[in-house]
């Protein structure tokens, strides 16, 4: 599990890599916790503005002696996101966590920003300052129970009374006694050491009070300690056969957000069963987002857990088979995992997206394709009606085996095919409008239903018709991978090897189902001679070029159109060089993905030695985001000193995209980095400092000339990326402050600006930012948060013909209070937010929040949240901006919480 | 030279000198007891174990078959449950405030319920816990390894042969094996060790009834550990 999770981040760091540190910097907004209490759950919120809501949130999490990452998904409380780390993850040495952000087109936003899961965010954990107060105020509570226990209901034989004076300072010892009952029992004590002891013989049965008197040195007496138990005969507790848990959860919100209004209802369950030889876990959630007209937003899942040898999910679930085919995805479906520890087998069936007939507005599910007009031979004029707006559903269906040999060598194949169903969507549509212009004769140009339409160019004499299949909308697809991989350990398992070797065939439109080997001999050329893409010139004679003889394929590719379909839209048509030598032709073959790793896993070292290649014909739709063409070196070392107080992260990466021979001049970036967490210790200051340094070349040293103009392609250029964090801890009275200062800043240079012409572009951003957190702990009751940051982007443009660069400077004031009332039971929290935005344009926005959440009881919240955002544009002199307020957004978001559970209920 | 003996000597007695005061210092007690089980106290024979002894740094205490045996830490209330035919060794090393704490396991099957501080450490030959604030069992077993069961908190485990650490959550078990490797996987019920005194540091529920002058009812419900 931890290795799946491992990987996982591996994936994510790997995306993370590819992501614009600006685009970053700009719409993820978080603010980390000055610390964590030991005890206690500790929320971690971001927030992202002006950007769309991801497709996953997710909070990475863990100690740092830890290798893997735990992780929980973040919810969406209105103005932010939240993530509830558990407490018992909060200890006394650390804690450290990385905010991930996905959205679609495989775009990633992260905190840290740089290398997050090498470099992760540590916070300090700080022990309870209500639990410190009531050790100060309640003197008497120094004197420790060692039994029995409070209330502890005790067998007549088995009475012994013992406590503990380790912590009791400042007593006279000779002054203690005993009461049980108001009987003094001082008598039959040992006070041996630390520890006073009484064992009573036969009591009867009843309830009992044990106290201890004591004077201090200067002889006052202190206050009584004393503690009941009962003697009895035990209760007989059996543990149920079943056990079972549960939460149901619904949400209501209205948001106004730039003049669109969004109302959502969702409800969502989860109920876990367990059965001792057995499990089950289901999860789902129906909401008002759920539409035809969209992939599903309601999720049904759940999972059946057999001992460890089998687990059967079904629903909605997500893979990971294998990170270069499906890492996570959504499948709705039913997946089968066995493990007989030497052999492993993996098997889904379902579907990764569902069929969606059309889109709610005109052409979204037909249009009028006037390039297929045709003039028939009677005079009147066949119009065409194409399908648009539609998605196919995409079927998956996937299997691994593997094996784990006396633990040491691993083994497994893995292979899965995703196919479009042609016949998922349909070809007529009832309400479906389309527009008609001017260009269909006899006909007022307007909006109509197909049969609106077609009775009235049939009134004109003339004909419509629906093409039945090659639509222009989207084409279906189908793929097929597969791959192996293996992996052994060295050193006493301290070094790990593993290799990962995967294939990918893709078909971007199999409408015309798979071709026969005739029809291959003229898919590229239009001559019948044997050979594909053979070409000769106009006398007949051979011309040279590659061709490949049909004869060399060695299978008739309408056979196989059950596994995958081979026409002359697959890419690549032959899946490999024909050219190159055997081994060479294999590594860099254009359709396939790799990677092997050296991994140290060493006390106080952890080493990776990493090389991976995708192809720029890899493609995977259980994973489209993923990034091809590239090949990464890469070499790292995670470092720990000073009893696991100081980590040193440091390390060189190499990305290019030189795959292909035909590649002229590739993008070369190499990357140092070097990140130092210094954390002393509870109370302490911590430190981290991050220093990151990014060079990208493309070898090119001529200019470029493009339709007669002389333009610069040349890229040579180093980023400096680095970042200090500083948390101080503050007590002042009884007043806990922490105090986090984060600096950052992004440089470019252009190391061709000499040679560069005047009114070159440079295009890349510089920025700073600062930020001062304070988070002030001022009773069990009462704290806030106030945070002051400021961000600084230097965005180059041309302006007449000379490179400038323009600055941009958001500055942000808020701050946040909670009170606590009436026991706990209610919570009220508000929060003060303003940006202010100076660049071209001068704005300000004035964010405010407030909530109240109300404990009906332990297992029943509610929680009602509003918030408005209000923007302010100043006279921006002759912009076209006009000056005054408006509504930016506004919302109010209702949610119940209802947990239950039969664990404490006695059978 | 009257100074380089002396020095000498020092560093001879220094550490024994140690060792006997860490060795007598008194750390827990026991405090329930079922069946047989012996101590053994520096290098005397094995003595009969018995409700309210008080266990000293360095004492070894050994379970025979159907024993189970309940120790307390004086410093925090921590709780260390030996089943039978388990075999262990209690070190502790006092300071103002609390007392650092090392079990070291050489076979069998204890709990430890941690109440606060990093101070808690369980180790075996192949194995080390260290714990903050939790509860679990280890079940130590020549032939499959180390078998930590996660009850409450985290436990970080350190596998001693290959280094390897990892967080240990509530539900879960994890294989220390003595060929280096660590193994997670969901706690099966079965497999989950019996406490035979479950109740001592658990949750408790205290429920008064009152009634009024006109008889109606009212209960007070008081939960604590």
């Amino acid at each position: 599990m931890n290795y799946i999770k491992t990987i996982n981040i591996f994936v994510l760091f790997g995306l993370l890599l590819c992501g614009t540190a600006f685009s970053q910097q700009k719409n993820l907004y978080h603010v980390p916790p000055a610390s964590a209490v030991k005890g206690a759950d500790l929320v971690v919120s971001a927030s992202l503005i002006d950007i769309a809501n991801p497709i996953e949130a997710v909070l990475y999490y863990k100690t740092p002696l830890s290798d893997s990452f735990l992780e929980i998904p973040f919810e969406n409380k209105g103005f932010s996101w939240e993530a509830v780390i558990p407490k018992f993850a909060i200890s006394d040495i650390g804690l450290e966590y990385v905010i991930v952000f996905r959205f679609r087109n495989d775009r990633i936003l992260s905190y840290p920003r740089i290398d997050p899961f090498n470099n992760p965010y540590s916070i300090q954990v700080i022990d309870d300052p209500t639990k410190q107060r009531s050790k100060i105020s309640n003197d008497k509570a120094e004197i420790i129970i060692l039994s029995p226990d409070i209330g502890e209901i005790v067998d007549p034989n088995e009475v012994f009374i013992a406590a503990s004076f380790f912590l009791v300072e400042d007593i006279d010892r000779s002054s203690v006694r005993l009461l049980l009952n108001k009987n003094d029992k001082t008598s039959d004590i040992i006070f041996e050491d630390d520890i006073i002891s009484f064992a009573p013989n036969a009591l009867s049965n009843g309830d009992y009070i044990v106290e201890i008197l004591m004077t201090n040195k200067k002889g006052e007496n202190l206050p009584p300690f004393s503690w009941g138990f009962t003697i009895g005969n035990k209760a007989e507790k059996s543990k149920d056969f079943v056990s079972y848990k549960g939460g149901i959860s619904n949400r209501l919100s209205s948001e106004a957000i730039s003049g669109s209004i969004l109302n959502i209802a969702e409800i969502q369950g989860k109920f876990d069963m367990d059965v001792n030889w057995a499990q089950m876990n289901i999860v789902s959630r129906a909401t008002s987002r759920e539409t035809p007209y969209l992939q599903p937003q309601n999720r049904f899942g759940g999972k059946f857990s057999f001992g460890n040898f089998l687990k059967v999910s079904f629903g909605d679930f997500y893979p990971r088979m294998n990170e270069f085919m499906v890492d996570g995805k959504r499948v709705r479906g039913l997946e089968l995992k066995t493990d007989f520890k030497w052999v492993k087998f993996d098997f889904m069936q379902g579907e990764i997206s569902r069929a969606v007939q059309e889109q709610q507005f005109v052409d979204g599910g037909y249009r009028l394709n006037n390039n297929l007009t045709t003039k028939n031979i009677d005079g009147s004029t066949t119009y065409y009606i194409d399908r648009s707006g539609y998605t196919f559903k995409r079927n998956v269906v996937g299997a691994k085996i593997s094996t784990d040999l006396f633990d040491r060598f691993k083994f497994g194949v893995h292979l899965m095919s995703v196919r479009d169903d042609t016949n998922s969507v349909n070809l007529k549509l009832t309400d479906a409008k389309f527009s008609s212009d001017s260009l269909v004769s006899g006909i007022t140009p307007g909006d109509y239903t197909f049969a609106a339409f077609s009775g009235a160019i049939t009134a004109t004499g003339n004909q419509l018709d629906i093409k039945p299949n090659n639509w222009s909308g989207k084409k279906p697809h189908d793929n097929l991978m597969f791959g192996f991989n293996f992996g052994t350990s060295f050193d006493d398992k301290k070094l790990d090897f593993d290799f990962d070797w995967n294939l990918s065939l893709y078909n971007r439109n199999i409408w015309g189902g798979a071709m026969s080997k005739t029809n291959l001999d003229t898919a590229l050329d239009d001559t019948l001679d044997g050979y594909i893409g053979q070409q000769y010139d106009e006398l007949g004679n051979l011309l040279d070029g590659d061709a490949i003889s049909i004869d060399q394929i060695p299978f008739d590719p309408e056979a196989l159109k059950d596994i995958f379909i081979i026409n002359s839209n697959m890419t690549p048509l032959v899946p490999f060089d024909i050219n190159s030598s055997p081994l060479s032709g294999l590594i860099n073959m254009p359709s396939s993905a790799f990677r092997f790793s050296l991994k140290g896993n060493y006390t106080n070292s952890k080493i990776l030695i990493e090389y991976r290649q995708i192809g720029p014909e890899y493609d995977t739709l259980g994973n489209p985001f993923r990034r091809n063409n590239t090949r990464q070196f890469t070499i790292s070392d995670r470092a720990s000193f000073l009893k696991n107080k100081l980590f040193i992260n440091f390390g060189f990466k190499h990305l290019d995209n030189k795959i292909l021979r035909t590649t002229i001049n590739p993008l070369n970036t190499n990357t140092f980095f070097v990140n130092f967490n210094f954390i002393p210790g509870p109370g302490l200051p911590s430190y981290a400092v991050s220093l990151q340094s990014i060079g990208k070349n493309n070898e090119k040293t001529k200019l470029d000339s493009v339709g007669g103009s002389i333009i610069d392609l040349r890229e040579d250029s180093n980023i400096s990326n680095n970042m200090l964090a500083v948390t101080v801890p503050i007590q002042s009275n009884s007043i806990s402050h922490n105090i986090t200062l984060n600096m950052g800043n992004i440089t470019n240079l252009d190391n061709l600006a000499s040679r560069r012409s005047v009114g070159y572009l440079f295009p890349k951003t510089d920025s700073r930012t600062i930020s001062l957190n304070i988070a002030s702990e001022f009773s069990n009751v009462f704290n806030t948060i106030n945070q002051v940051s400021q961000t600084k982007l230097d965005i180059p443009v041309v302006s007449s013909n000379t490179l400038q660069k323009t600055s941009y400077v958001w500055t942000n004031v808020s701050s946040t209070a909670n009170y606590r009332l009436i026991e706990n039971r209610i919570l009220l929290k508000g929060t003060l937010t303003l940006i202010d935005s100076k660049s071209q344009i001068r704005s300000q926005l004035v964010g405010l929040r407030g909530g109240i959440d109300y404990n009906f009881r332990s297992n029943l919240t509610a929680s009602l949240i509003s918030f408005v955002r209000i923007n302010y544009i100043r006279n921006n002199n002759g912009q076209s901006y006009e000056e005054g307020f408006d509504l930016n957004s506004s919302g109010i978001i209702f949610n119940i919480n209802y947990n239950f559970n039969n664990e404490n209920t006695p059978s | 030279m009257i100074n380089s003996i002396y020095i000498r000597k020092l560093i001879v007695v220094a550490p024994l000198l140690f060792s006997i005061t860490i060795a007598g210092e008194k750390i827990a007690i026991v405090t329930k007891i079922i069946g047989k089980a012996e101590y053994i106290r520096e290098n005397n024979a094995p003595e009969n174990l018995k409700r309210g002894f008080i266990i000293e740094s360095g004492d070894e205490i050994a379970t025979q078959k159907g024993a189970f045996v309940a120790i307390v830490f004086i410093d925090d209330r921590s709780a260390l449950k030996i089943r039978e035919k388990s075999k262990i060794a209690l070190n502790g090393k006092k300071s103002a405030k609390k007392i650092s704490k090392r079990i070291n396991l050489n076979s069998g099957t204890i709990r430890a319920q941690v109440k606060t501080g990093k101070d808690f450490l369980v180790q075996t030959s192949v194995s080390v816990a260290s714990v903050k604030g939790t509860d679990f069992w280890v079940i130590s077993d020549d032939k499959i390894g180390d078998s930590i069961i996660g009850l409450e908190g985290l436990v970080t485990l350190s596998n001693r042969i290959s280094g390897e650490k990892i967080d240990i959550k509530p539900g879960i078990t994890c294989i220390s094996s003595s060929d280096g490797s660590l193994q997670t996987f969901r706690s099966d019920p079965k497999n989950i060790p019996k406490d035979l005194f479950e109740n001592a540091g658990q949750n408790n529920k205290l429920e008064i009834i009152f009634k009024d002058s006109i008889g109606k009812q009212k209960k007070l419900i008081i939960d604590y550990k």
